[in-house]
């Protein structure tokens, strides 16, 4: 444990530095191809480029699974290298962790742009079976088996951490800082802020990969053998259970970034408090408890589940503004010095697109609001506030970091380029939310005319957001090339 | 209510929005904030009240709410259309609509004239999910999928009407 305590104090170590930079330039790739499919979804929305429905859907699921699968790949990256910090991890286990997720992009690209599988990253029982005649049970189950693979390497990732937090912290509760949380443990013995997190966010996603491993072999059965059917109730019970906690884990895992990076620039410790730890553990028991709040237009769900799903929602608020929000806000006036660069700029952008987008995502996890919000655009209005500038914006943020001088500051380009990306994706989600309140459906390959200005619109702020990153990434790849 | 939902939305997120910009100018300035974490608490306070008084406004009347009524309209969904056993909808009166599919999941939303959503509910495999609704004004209604259902899912639309009495 003093090794442990000792080993932090030494933040120069950095375990598996080339596997993780070889990984986040990997990932701004796959982000930035993402994004051009964005636009051109966009684009086609608004009428500015003529897009065949059955591309629209193909490229819409590249873009969700390929997005979902890189906010996943960054966050666990961000958890692995910092948590070697703590404590020894085994090299093997993330290069396996790395080579499964590759497979899994190639098996997802192949099944969608040569299979034509386009049923959407949620594969929604039992549509992968019922494409219309578009795709073939095989190219779904090709796309199923790249989710198996990605998912194989994560529960890799995860139990090596856990397995070593454990060790190192004396069981779970050591390691979820339980000691200062419940009971008269000193805050100086608790264990700190990126092992708290990883120790949460390595059991939620764990519970969420084996749920989600279930349903993936349960349609891939169905995809072989039709005989064999689901509940599509339950079905997509799971599917969402799944779904939300493995976006969720990759939001909590980066936030780990902001703990472990933002005190260089202020030279103040970020410290686990008896808040912090408590807000933890209320985190690990919501983010597993709120998914009903998708399920709220399923008649047949049960009416406490649903209920359970609108207050849980209203109340994961609550950590993450009182304590994640409130604190770094708090850290930052009272830090006697702070230095702005891309890194530490894209970094706090990230917590504040978080916290922004838990807004719109609470109101429609409300039942009244859900009923004329539910699969409108205001869904990817939400999602993308978190995601495009919270989960994203920190691992541009981490990226930016990694490839960090000393006297790196907010002028010039990375000024540029960091207000651009916000002001870009501050249009772009509003134009969503707009969309969804003038309930103009999600997931639509054709809008209809009255519809096609907000999707102009969003498409020139989503060139900006693109230009953006783009220079987020050439600047870390000629970084890497310098170093 | 959506415009409502849009202005508190944008409200709230530009709260935040301020008062991440504000710390962030005041960032390294040193101030010793004394109160933070009594202020903190007034904030945990704050909002569990606001949550439970809005959580329990919210759910009275039961928002899902289907009462017994003679006015029954059955919709079978299917890849790509609707199916509809009644072409005229009763007026001023709660209407049950009974949601099946025959294939995959499709979300049954119902618009007025002016294209606003008023409410919507998931068709799903093996059940009949059930919605009710009061039109208050006679007219064309139109019928979108709200849930994606493959290559078709934006073209699998259709109408009724709201006779006047
Ligand atoms: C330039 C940036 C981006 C653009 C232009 C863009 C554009 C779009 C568009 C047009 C849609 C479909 C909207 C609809 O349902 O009608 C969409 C869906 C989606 N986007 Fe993005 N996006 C961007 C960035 C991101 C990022 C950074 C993430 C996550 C890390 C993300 C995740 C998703 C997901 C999960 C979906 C849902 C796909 C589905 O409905 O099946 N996007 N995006
Ligand atoms: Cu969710
Ligand atoms: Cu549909």
């Amino acid at each position: 444990m003093t090794a442990i305590v000792e080993a932090r104090g030494a933040a120069a170590i950095a375990p598996q530095a080339g596997a993780v930079k070889l990984t986040m330039l990997l990932a701004g790739a796959v982000i930035l191809l993402m994004m051009i499919f964005g636009l051109t979804m966009r684009a086609a929305q608004g009428g500015l480029i003529e897009l065949d429905p059955t591309l629209f859907y193909q490229i819409m699921t590249a873009h969700g699974a390929g997005m979902v699968g890189a906010a996943g790949l960054t966050g666990a990256t961000i958890l692995w290298y910092f948590t070697g910090r703590y404590v020894e991890l085994l090299a093997g286990v993330y290069w396996a962790f790395l080579g499964l997720f590759l497979l899994g992009v190639v098996l997802i690209l192949g099944a969608t742009f040569i299979g034509g599988y386009a049923g959407a990253w949620t594969f929604l029982f039992p549509l992968p079976a019922i494409s219309g005649g578009l795709w073939t049970p095989g190219a779904a189950i090709v796309f199923l088996l790249g989710y198996v693979s990605i998912g194989v390497g994560f529960l890799l990732l995860h139990l090596e951490v856990g397995r070593k937090l454990i060790a190192a912290y004396g069981g779970i509760g050591g390691a979820l800082a339980w000691p200062v949380a419940f009971g008269n443990g000193r805050p100086e013995d608790a264990a700190p802020p990126a092992v708290v997190a990883a120790m949460a966010s390595t059991i939620f996603n764990t519970l969420g990969i084996v749920v989600g491993a279930a349903v993936l072999v349960a349609s891939i059965v169905n995809l072989a053998f039709p005989a064999f059917t689901v509940d599509a109730l339950l079905a997509k019970n799971m599917i969402f259970f799944f779904g939300h906690v493995f976006i969720n884990a990759s939001i909590y895992m980066a936030v780990i970034a902001v703990y472990e990076i933002v005190p260089e620039y202020t030279g103040k410790p970020w410290k686990t408090t008896r808040m912090f730890a408590i807000a933890w553990t209320v985190v690990l028991l919501f983010v597993l408890a709120v998914y009903p709040h998708h399920l709220m237009q399923d008649w047949a769900m049960p009416g406490w589940a649903v209920v359970m799903g609108q207050v849980v929602s209203y109340f994961s608020a609550i950590p993450l503004i009182a304590v994640t929000a409130f604190s770094l806000l708090v850290y930052l006036r009272g830090a006697k010095s702070m230095r702005w660069d891309l890194a530490s700029a894209l970094l706090v952008l990230g917590v504040a697109g978080w916290t922004a987008g838990s807004v719109p995502a609470v109101l429609d996890g409300m039942i009244v609001v859900n009923k004329v919000m539910h699969n409108t655009q205001w869904v990817p209005g939400h999602f993308h506030t978190y995601l495009l500038l919270g989960e994203v914006a920190m691992a541009f943020g981490f990226m930016a970091w990694l490839g960090r001088r000393g006297d790196d500051s907010l002028s010039g380009l990375p000024g540029a380029s960091f207000w651009t990306y916000a002001a870009g994706g501050t249009g772009f989600v509003a134009m969503f939310l707009i969309s969804g309140a003038m309930s103009i459906p999600r997931r639509w390959a054709v809008h209809l005319p009255q519809w096609h200005l907000q999707a102009q619109i969003a498409s020139a702020f989503a060139a900006l957001i693109i230009l953006a990153a783009a220079a987020f990434v050439l600047r870390y790849v000629v970084r890497l090339g310098k170093s | 209510m959506q415009t409502t939902i849009l202005a508190l939305s944008f409200f709230l997120m530009a709260v935040i929005a301020w008062a991440f910009i504000s710390a962030a100018r005041a960032a390294g300035s040193g101030s010793v904030a004394t109160n933070t974490e009594s202020r903190r608490k007034w904030l945990i306070v704050g909002l569990a009240v606001v949550g439970v008084v809005v959580t329990a406004l919210s759910l009275r009347p039961w928002p899902l709410a289907v009462a017994a009524t003679s006015a029954v309209v059955n919709v079978s969904g299917a890849q790509w259309y609707w199916e509809i056993d009644k072409d005229k909808v009763p007026l001023g009166q709660p209407v049950a609509f009974n949601i099946h599919t025959i294939d995959v999941n499709h979300g049954f939303g119902v618009m007025d004239e002016s294209g606003r959503l008023l409410f919507q509910v998931q068709a799903m495999p093996g059940y009949v999910n059930q919605v009710e609704y009061t039109f208050n004004t006679p007219g064309a209604y139109h019928v979108v999928c709200l849930e994606f259902c493959g290559v078709g899912h934006h073209d699998m639309a259709t109408d009724f009407t709201v006779a006047s009495k």
